[in-house]
């Protein structure tokens, strides 16, 4: 081997493009905090009303009992709303799941759904109940029902056509092969590859979707939200703390065990690793680093499918 | 000098990894261990730098026991020992410099190193260990972007830039072609002759074992079988070791033997 | 006996495997729950007779949504400016404080257990919380305006940012940190230059990804008072301003989209 001498030494490459980035970062940050309107002394405030309010919902009078009644009805209610929702939502984003697959239906038919989702997608629920279904169906849970259920049909529809696009077209085309019509080919080709992922995808928008329910009486259509809205406006701690604490421990137990069938189901497939949790929401294909995630490239990119 | 005192490793399932190994190692010698998968190659050298912690005996480096080091003081310990892996560890996402200068990480403070200000001094330390094993023109390269010969060399630049007193190498050139081993085992060589560090390097292919084992260690279960030079080494105390016939996945083979220009 | 008849000779047939009786049970329990989350007197009275009976009820407001008051377009600018300045500043506060705490909510840079756990604990204790209830109890603290909203998202950022980078410090290689070890680095160091490398264009991704999330958060915590373009939208919804409110909806979508777009982009430059 030749030894090297001093000179051979390589220059340091520029850094200008990433510096120039954590710039604009640094710049767009600070343009918010400078413009924001914000009172930020109230901030002083934080640690003093917080123990307050703390103080006031679990310690001043005990824990508040006689609430837990209420909150756990109210709970159940709005756990119910998740449930029927996510169903409406399961149900009817499976079709659309396979029309918005590029593997399934052509290229402009699976596009045109695919926007169509990202459209329903991008409205938060309770905008949805509050603007659409409570002027239809009047106040109270059933319009909060609804409105989950829509908003699941464009996210579950979107993640259920990510996976239909990635499975392996080795079934599809025996069936195919065998004579199979289109119905049945998606039937007995396709649906048992991709069923253990998005039932997986079912049982975690059911979770987002009790955190989700839980808030929707703020506007009136439903469940423990108005109730704990009411009792801070009217400044009954002990009862909104009480309230506060059953959400919490229902929403654990709902992940526990919805977390518990998820992996069991993904687990009993045999199907690719994690926990059958989706990332979150879109569309993370970064270079195979972390688990392995079935979503593709997000909303504008016509090519999608896993990266 | 490296001193192993009846050292023994038994894992939580109650596998003997290492049982009563007595050992001494002098200063600068090169010394190959040999012996299947699983017979305690892997587990011997990790003891010296207390990757693997004793579970009876001791290893004494310069008779400070590493058993009963401190955190502190057991992190003083690796930053005089450097360790080259089978599968070179190389942070593949940045730099072949950056990956070099994880060898200078003990003596950069904690708030240096995470932002990444190393010392002049260092970074020339890093530079030079580069120089040595020839690829310092690829210094600001992606550590993925290089071949596994390459990244092999990057590994021992990283070592070397601990300016240590030992070299460990498990299984250095498992991953790597007949010419390309030959070429790193020849820089080990090189290391341990011209800088006099001791060499510890675990092999799975007796031909070269036997070329470049001064001295050579067979285990066999977790048992030191055999210690000799590599010429005394021969078809029978491989069998020994073994304990079964040679085959040919044992042996490197001519492909790669004697002297290669290539790297 | 010759070849054939060896080949030939019949074996038993297999017994078709019982089935668990699980499955035939959770569905039935499934079914059961459903029933009575629909029903009337132990759910929510769900009937699509109603729905479909009261479709038109809702007709003469929503068909002022498709005909949008682009005149209402300015009035928007602000509260959505607000909206993006809070979208920001927590998402740099927030993301900034996850990423250590990602590492304490590893095995693989943590092996304290008990440090593990209790970082995980508290991590789900604050997931469970929806990010309105956050926003409500923090307009209960300092009032309405949009500190009470960063706060909230903060703290919502936090909860998404930290399990997600966290499953990905759990999935990487090993093998540099046993190199960093080797080397006598300690911890920190080893977090730094062995881990944060391969987690950063994930953490990156993430980061954008909770910013966009935020636009759609903070159009909500608003109803509550929290800042943003939500309170827009409580006050034309209660004059039943629908051709407003699609102004203002279809603002959100156009900003998310674009959003979603450079992040996109971002991300695949990052690789």
């Amino acid at each position: 081997m030749t030894a090297a001498t001093a000179d051979a030494r390589p220059t340091r490459p520029s850094r200008a493009k990433r510096n120039l980035a954590l710039l604009g970062t640094a710049l767009l940050v600070g343009w918010a905090v400078f413009t924001i309107d914000v009172e930020i002394e109230r901030l002083a405030d934080l640690p003093g009303g917080l123990a307050l309010i703390f103080h006031n919902m679990f310690i001043e009078d005990g824990l508040d009992w006689s609430s837990l009644g209420d909150g756990l009805l109210l709970m159940l209610e709005s756990i119910q709303i998740a449930w029927l929702g996510t169903i409406i939502g399961a149900i009817l984003s499976l079709p659309l799941g396979f029309f918005g697959a590029k593997n399934i239906t052509s290229g402009t038919v699976s596009n045109i759904v695919r926007q169509v989702l990202n459209a329903i997608r991008a409205i938060p629920e309770i905008i949805v109940a509050a603007i659409v279904f409570i002027p239809m169906v009047g106040l109270g849970p059933y319009a909060g029902t609804l409105a989950i259920g829509v908003h699941s049909i464009g996210t579950l529809g979107k993640l259920s056509a990510e996976v239909i696009e990635g499975i392996d077209p080795g079934p599809v085309e025996a069936a195919r092969a065998a004579g199979g019509r289109s119905l049945q080919v998606q039937r007995w080709g396709v649906l048992p590859q991709v069923m253990p992922e998005i039932i997986a995808f079912w049982l975690y928008r059911f979770e987002i979707n009790v955190r989700a329910s839980a808030i929707l009486g703020v506007v009136g259509a439903g469940g423990i939200g108005e109730s704990l809205q009411q009792a801070l406006i009217f400044g009954r701690y002990p009862r909104a703390g009480m309230l506060i604490l059953v959400v919490i421990v229902a929403t654990i137990l709902v992940d526990v065990v919805s977390g518990w069938a998820r992996r069991r189901i993904i687990e009993g497939s045999g199907a690719k690793g994690g926990s059958g949790e989706p990332i979150e929401e879109p569309d993370f294909a970064v270079a195979g680093a972390g688990k392995a995630d079935t979503t593709g490239i997000g909303a504008a990119d016509g090519d999608g499918g896993p990266a | 000098m490296i001193r192993f005192k009846n050292a023994s490793v038994t894992y939580p399932g109650g596998v003997q990894a290492l049982k009563n190994v007595t050992l001494e190692i002098p200063d600068g010698q090169m010394m190959v261990i040999v012996g299947l998968s699983g017979a305690g190659k892997s587990t011997l050298i990790r003891a010296i730098n207390g990757l693997v912690p004793l579970t009876g005996g001791d290893v004494l480096i310069d008779d400070v026991s590493v058993r009963h080091a401190r955190p502190r003081q057991l992190r003083e310990i690796r930053s005089k020992i450097g360790m080259i892996f089978q599968t070179f560890n190389l942070v593949k996402r940045t730099t072949v410099l950056n990956n070099v200068l994880m060898g200078r990480l003990h003596g950069a403070g904690t708030m240096r190193s995470v932002l990444g200000w190393y010392r002049e001094a260092d970074v020339e330390i890093a530079m030079r260990s580069l120089e040595r094993v020839g690829i310092v023109e690829k210094a600001y390269v992606r550590a993925s972007n290089l071949s596994g010969g390459q990244q092999q060399r990057v590994g021992i630049a990283r070592a070397l830039a601990q300016e240590p007193k030992i070299i460990l190498a498990d299984e250095p050139v498992a991953s790597l072609d007949p010419p390309t081993s030959h070429v790193v085992m020849r820089d080990l060589q090189r290391i341990n002759t011209e800088l006099n560090m001791t060499t510890i390097i675990n092999l799975h292919f007796l031909d070269l074992a036997k070329v470049y084992g001064e001295r050579i260690i067979g285990m066999r279960a977790g048992e030191l079988v055999y210690d000799g030079t590599g010429a005394k080494a021969d078809e029978n105390v491989f069998r020994d070791i073994y304990g079964r016939s040679l085959t040919a996945d044992d042996l490197m083979g001519e492909a790669g033997a004697a002297a290669s220009t290539t790297g | 006996m010759t070849a054939d008849q060896v080949a030939r000779t019949p074996t038993a047939r297999p017994t078709k495997p019982a089935r668990s009786p699980w499955v035939p049970l959770s569905l039935l329990i499934f079914l059961g729950l459903t029933w009575a989350a629909a029903s009337e007197e132990l759910g929510i009275g769900f009937d699509i007779g109603e729905l479909i009976g009261n479709f038109t009820r809702g007709f003469p407001f929503l068909a002022d949504f498709w005909s949008p008051n682009w005149a209402f377009l300015p009035q928007t600018y602000e509260p959505m400016l607000e909206t993006l300045r809070m979208s920001i500043i927590a998402a740099a506060i927030g993301c900034s404080v996850a990423l250590p705490i990602s590492f304490l909510a590893s095995r693989v840079t943590t092996p304290n257990l008990a440090v593990y756990l209790a970082d995980r604990g508290i991590l789900n204790v604050v997931r469970a919380i929806p990010d309105i209830l956050y926003a409500l109890i923090f307009v209960a603290a300092l009032g309405i305006g949009a500190l009470p909203g960063i706060l909230a998202l903060v703290l919502f950022n936090i909860g998404v940012v930290v399990k997600l980078l966290s499953e990905t410090v759990d999935g990487v290689d090993p093998g540099p940190i046993e190199a960093a070890n080797a080397a006598g680095g300690n911890r920190t160091q080893a977090v730094r230059w062995a881990v944060l490398p391969q987690v950063l264009p994930n953490y990156v991704a993430y980061s954008l990804y909770v910013f966009e999330l935020n636009i759609r958060a903070s159009a909500v915590i608003g109803i509550v008072g929290a800042g943003g373009i939500g309170r827009l939208i409580t006050t034309e919804r209660r004059f039943f301003n629908y051709d407003n409110l699609s102004v203002i909806l279809i603002e959100i979508f156009v900003f998310v989209f674009l959003i979603e777009l450079i992040s996109i982009s971002l991300r695949r430059r990052l690789v």
